[in-house]
C-alpha cells in the first residue's frame, strides 16, 4: 500500500491548480435558464482552448487521456478552486456519457462530427432514457421507432430529461423491434433536438425549478445514420459507456463532498444559534459534523482505492453502486445537518440556488438518491454483483 | 498510490489467516476454550514473531509497518481473537529494557490492558498476565501486576477476561509519544474490521441456504438491502483503515486524523454488521451455539478502546488533512 502520488501526478496537480487560479470565472454560474447553459458552453470552450477538455477521453479523440488518479486530482482541484462544477453543468451528459458512447460504438463519421463539438462546448446533450413507465426499470421502455426507408419514425415520450430545452442533441434509447421484450430490440440514437415533431414540457419540481422535462415524440423522422452501434443493439450501446466511465461517474460529487464538509464546519463556527452561541459549540452539531467528516474521508479513501485498482487492472470493479449509496446518504446527512446550523436562513428560499445554495442542496439530496438508479436499485446491484446473493427478480 | 494489500503484504496476510484460523479458531469459544491467549498460545505466537511484527529491526523486531500490523490483526478479529494478543504487541513496543523486551517478544509472560475506571483500573485480558499496559495518545506505561490486587469479574465478552485492579505499583517501563496509541488504534480498528467482515460473510452464506416462504432469504429485499448496507459500511471502514495505516507507515502529518476516522468507522461498521447479522439470522442468531453473539460482544468491547466515539469525533472535527 502506498499513498504517494508520482512526480508526474504531483506536477499535474500543480499545473491544474495554477491554471485554475488564473482562469476560474469571477462571476458565479447563473442559477438556471439559457444564461446558465451559455455560461457552461463558455467555460467548456475555455477549457478546450487551453487543453483541459475531455479529462477522461483518450488522446486520439481529442481528450487528455488522464489516468483515473489524475482525474481525481483534476476534480479535487476544480472543487478547491470553486470552479464551475462538472456535475451541475449542462455539458455533463455530453462529456460523461454521450461522448464516451460515441467513442466506444460510433462510426468514423459520427466520431468526426460529434466529438470535437462536445469537447469545445458547441454541442450540449441530454439523456432520453427514462419514460413514464420505465425509470429504475429502464428495460421496460416503450418509445418506438419504425423503419421507413432510410429513416426511423419515432413515437412516444421520455421523462426526467434534464436540460432538454438547452440541448442540441439527445442520446435517445427506443424500441425498434415492436415484438421485442426487455433488453432486446432497442436502438441508441444520436438525436437532433431541432427535429420537427418533438414537444418539450417542463416538469416543475420541489426545488422550485424546471430543470427536468417530458419530451414527446410525434411521428419524428430520424435518419438511420443517427444509429450508434447496431440497430436493435441499443442496450449494449447504452452499457458500453459504463466500462469507459470506470466507476468515475460520480467522482465530482464524491470529491466535492469532502470540500463541502469543510465549508459546513466554517459555517457552524460563524453562525450563531437563537441564544447567540456559535452553532459548533452545540455538542450534537459538532459530533454530527465530525461524523460526516469521517464519512467523507472514507469516501475519498474508497475512491482512491477503487481508482488505483482500476488504473492497474484496466477493468472497473463492481463497487460503483456501493459508492453511490454512500455518497448520496452522506450528502443527505450533511444537507440535513446544515439546515439545522442555518436556523431560519434555511427557510428563505426562492428557487435560485445562488441565493441559498445549502437549501438548494438539501432539496437536491433527494434528486441525487433517486436519479441515475435509486438507492434501492443500488442495493439490488450490490446484493447481486458484490455479495452474489440469490436474485430477487 | 495503491490502497489494497499487494506483494509481500498479501503473503503476510495469508500466513496470518492460516496461522490464526488454526491456532485460535472462533470455534474454541464454543468448546470451553476459555478467554484470552493463555500461556501456550502466547508462546507459540511469540515463536512465530507475531508480537514483534511492527517492532524496529534494531530492537529485535521484524521491522514491518502499521500496514502489516493491520493485516495481522484483521485476521485476529475475524476469529474473535482476544485483545491481549494486541496488548502483548504494544507492550513489546513499550519495553525499553532488553531482557524485558525479549521476554515479551517471546511471549514468556503476558500483558493485559489497563483502563482507568474512577479511582481504580479495569484489566482486560489475561488475569494471569504479569504486566498491565496503560496507553494514552501521549504515551504508554507498563506496570508489574504482581504487586497489585486483582479481583476477577464476570465478562460479557467471552473472548477476554475482565478484572478490577487496585493498588497498582509504579511503572516499570514508559514510552512517550503517540506511537503505541496509534498502533493500538490500527490494531483495534483492524480487529473490528475483521469482525464486521466475518459477520457479513456469515449472513451472506446463510441467506443463500436458509429458505422462508419458498425461497432463500437472500432473495428477499428486506434481507438483501441490509446486507448491501453492511457491505457499504465495511467497504468504507476498510478503505479508511488502509489509508490510515499507510499514512502512519509514511509518517504523514495527517496520520493521526486518519487513524481517528478509521477507528470511528470501524467502530460503527462492526457494531452495525454484528447487530444486523444477529437480526437477519432470526431465532438461531440469539442462540449460544451460534457465532453471531460472540462477534457482537467482542465488537462492543473493542469499540470502547483506543478512542471511543466521542473522543474520536472531538479530535476529528478540526483536524487538518493533506492531499
Amino acid at each position: 500500500m502506498d499513498l504517494r502520488f508520482s512526480d508526474e501526478d504531483r506536477d499535474f496537480r500543480a499545473r491544474a491548480r495554477q491554471w485554475l487560479a488564473a482562469n476560474v470565472p469571477s462571476t458565479p454560474r447563473p442559477a438556471g435558464g439559457h444564461s446558465a447553459s451559455q455560461f457552461d458552453r463558455d467555460w467548456q470552450r475555455k477549457l478546450y482552448e487551453h487543453g483541459w477538455a475531455g479529462v477522461a477521453w483518450p488522446k486520439e479523440f481529442g481528450g487528455m487521456g488522464l489516468s483515473g488518479l489524475q482525474q481525481v486530482i483534476w476534480y479535487e482541484e476544480l472543487s478547491r478552486a470553486h470552479a464551475p462544477a462538472a456535475h451541475v453543468s449542462t455539458t455533463y451528459v455530453a462529456q460523461m456519457h454521450a461522448g464516451p458512447t460515441v467513442i466506444a460504438r460510433g462510426t468514423e463519421e459520427q466520431k468526426a462530427f460529434h466529438l470535437p463539438r462536445i469537447l469545445s462546448g458547441e454541442s450540449l446533450w441530454c439523456q432520453g432514457f427514462s419514460e413514464p413507465g420505465a425509470g429504475s426499470d429502464l428495460a421496460a421502455l416503450r418509445t418506438s421507432g419504425r423503419i421507413e426507408g432510410d429513416h426511423l419514425v419515432v413515437n412516444g415520450a421520455k421523462m426526467w430529461t434534464t436540460d432538454a430545452m438547452y440541448a442540441d442533441w439527445m442520446e435517445l434509447l427506443i424500441r425498434t423491434d415492436p415484438d421485442s421484450q426487455r433488453h432486446k430490440g432497442l436502438t441508441w440514437l444520436a438525436f437532433d433536438m431541432k427535429s420537427p415533431g418533438i414537444d418539450i414540457k417542463p416538469i416543475r419540481t420541489m426545488l422550485m425549478d424546471d430543470h427536468v422535462n417530458m419530451v414527446f415524440f410525434d411521428e419524428v423522422r430520424v435518419p438511420l445514420s443517427a444509429v450508434v452501434g447496431e440497430l436493435g443493439g441499443g442496450w449494449s450501446t447504452a452499457m458500453a459507456t459504463l466500462s469507459f466511465e470506470r466507476g468515475l461517474g460520480f467522482i465530482a460529487d464524491q470529491l466535492e463532498l469532502f470540500e463541502k464538509v469543510g465549508r459546513a464546519i466554517e459555517l457552524a463556527s460563524e453562525l450563531k444559534d437563537a441564544d447567540g452561541r456559535p452553532a459548533i459549540e452545540d455538542v450534537e452539531i459538532a459530533r454530527r459534523l465530525a461524523t460526516i467528516k469521517a464519512e467523507t474521508m472514507a469516501i475519498r479513501a474508497m475512491t482512491l482505492a477503487d481508482i488505483a485498482e482500476t488504473d492497474r487492472t484496466g477493468i472497473p470493479g463492481p463497487k460503483g453502486s456501493m459508492m453511490k449509496l454512500k455518497v448520496t446518504a452522506t450528502h443527505k446527512a450533511l444537507s440535513r445537518l446544515v439546515s439545522d446550523i442555518l436556523g431560519w436562513q434555511f427557510f428563505e428560499f426562492d428557487g435560485n440556488r445562488n441565493n441559498n445554495l445549502w437549501t438548494h442542496d438539501f432539496l437536491w439530496s433527494w434528486v441525487f438518491s433517486i436519479a441515475g438508479g435509486s438507492s434501492e436499485i443500488q442495493r439490488e446491484i450490490t446484493a447481486d454483483r458484490v455479495l452474489e446473493l440469490p436474485r430477487s427478480r | 498510490m495503491y490502497l489494497a494489500p499487494e506483494g509481500e503484504e498479501l503473503e503476510i496476510a495469508t500466513a496470518a489467516a492460516d496461522f490464526i484460523a488454526d491456532a485460535l479458531p472462533i470455534a474454541r469459544l464454543h468448546e470451553g476454550g476459555g478467554s484470552d491467549m493463555g500461556a501456550e498460545l502466547r508462546a507459540s505466537l511469540g515463536e512465530m514473531g507475531w508480537f514483534a511484527l511492527a517492532l524496529d529491526e534494531d530492537r529485535g523486531g521484524s521491522g514491518l509497518s502499521a500496514v502489516e500490523h493491520a493485516l495481522f490483526f484483521r485476521e485476529v478479529g475475524r476469529q474473535c481473537g482476544p485483545l491481549d494478543i494486541l496488548v502483548q504487541a504494544l507492550g513489546v513496543q513499550c519495553a525499553q529494557d532488553l531482557t524485558l523486551r525479549a521476554e515479551l517478544v517471546a511471549g514468556e509472560s503476558g500483558v493485559a490492558l489497563l483502563m482507568p475506571d474512577s479511582d481504580r483500573h479495569r484489566l482486560i485480558g489475561g488475569t494471569e498476565a504479569r504486566y498491565g499496559l496503560f496507553v494514552t495518545p501521549q504515551g504508554a506505561a507498563l506496570h508489574d501486576l504482581s504487586v497489585a490486587k486483582i479481583e476477577p469479574r464476570p465478562a460479557l465478552d467471552p473472548a477476554n477476561s475482565l478484572a478490577i485492579v487496585s493498588g497498582l505499583g509504579p511503572a516499570i517501563a514508559t514510552r512517550d509519544g503517540a506511537q503505541i496509541w496509534q498502533l493500538g488504534q490500527v490494531g483495534t480498528a483492524a480487529m473490528l474490521l475483521g469482525l464486521a467482515e466475518a459477520a457479513l460473510d456469515l449472513i451472506v452464506e446463510y441467506a443463500k441456504v436458509r429458505e422462508t416462504f419458498g425461497k432463500p432469504i437472500g432473495a428477499w429485499q428486506a434481507v438483501r438491502h441490509t446486507c448491501a448496507d453492511m457491505a457499504v459500511s465495511n467497504e468504507g471502514a476498510r478503505s479508511q483503515l488502509w489509508y490510515a495505516a499507510t499514512a502512519l507507515k509514511e509518517a504523514r502529518g495527517d496520520a493521526s486524523a486518519h487513524l481517528d476516522a478509521a477507528k470511528h468507522l470501524a467502530n460503527e461498521a462492526a457494531q452495525f454488521a454484528t447487530d444486523s447479522n444477529i437480526q437477519l439470522h432470526g431465532g438461531i442468531g440469539v442462540t449460544d451455539e451460534h457465532d453471531a453473539h460472540l462477534l457482537m460482544k467482542h465488537a462492543a468491547l473493542l469499540a470502547r478502546l483506543f478512542g471511543s466515539r466521542n473522543d474520536l469525533l472531538a479530535r476529528l472535527l478540526h483536524a487538518e488533512l493533506e492531499d
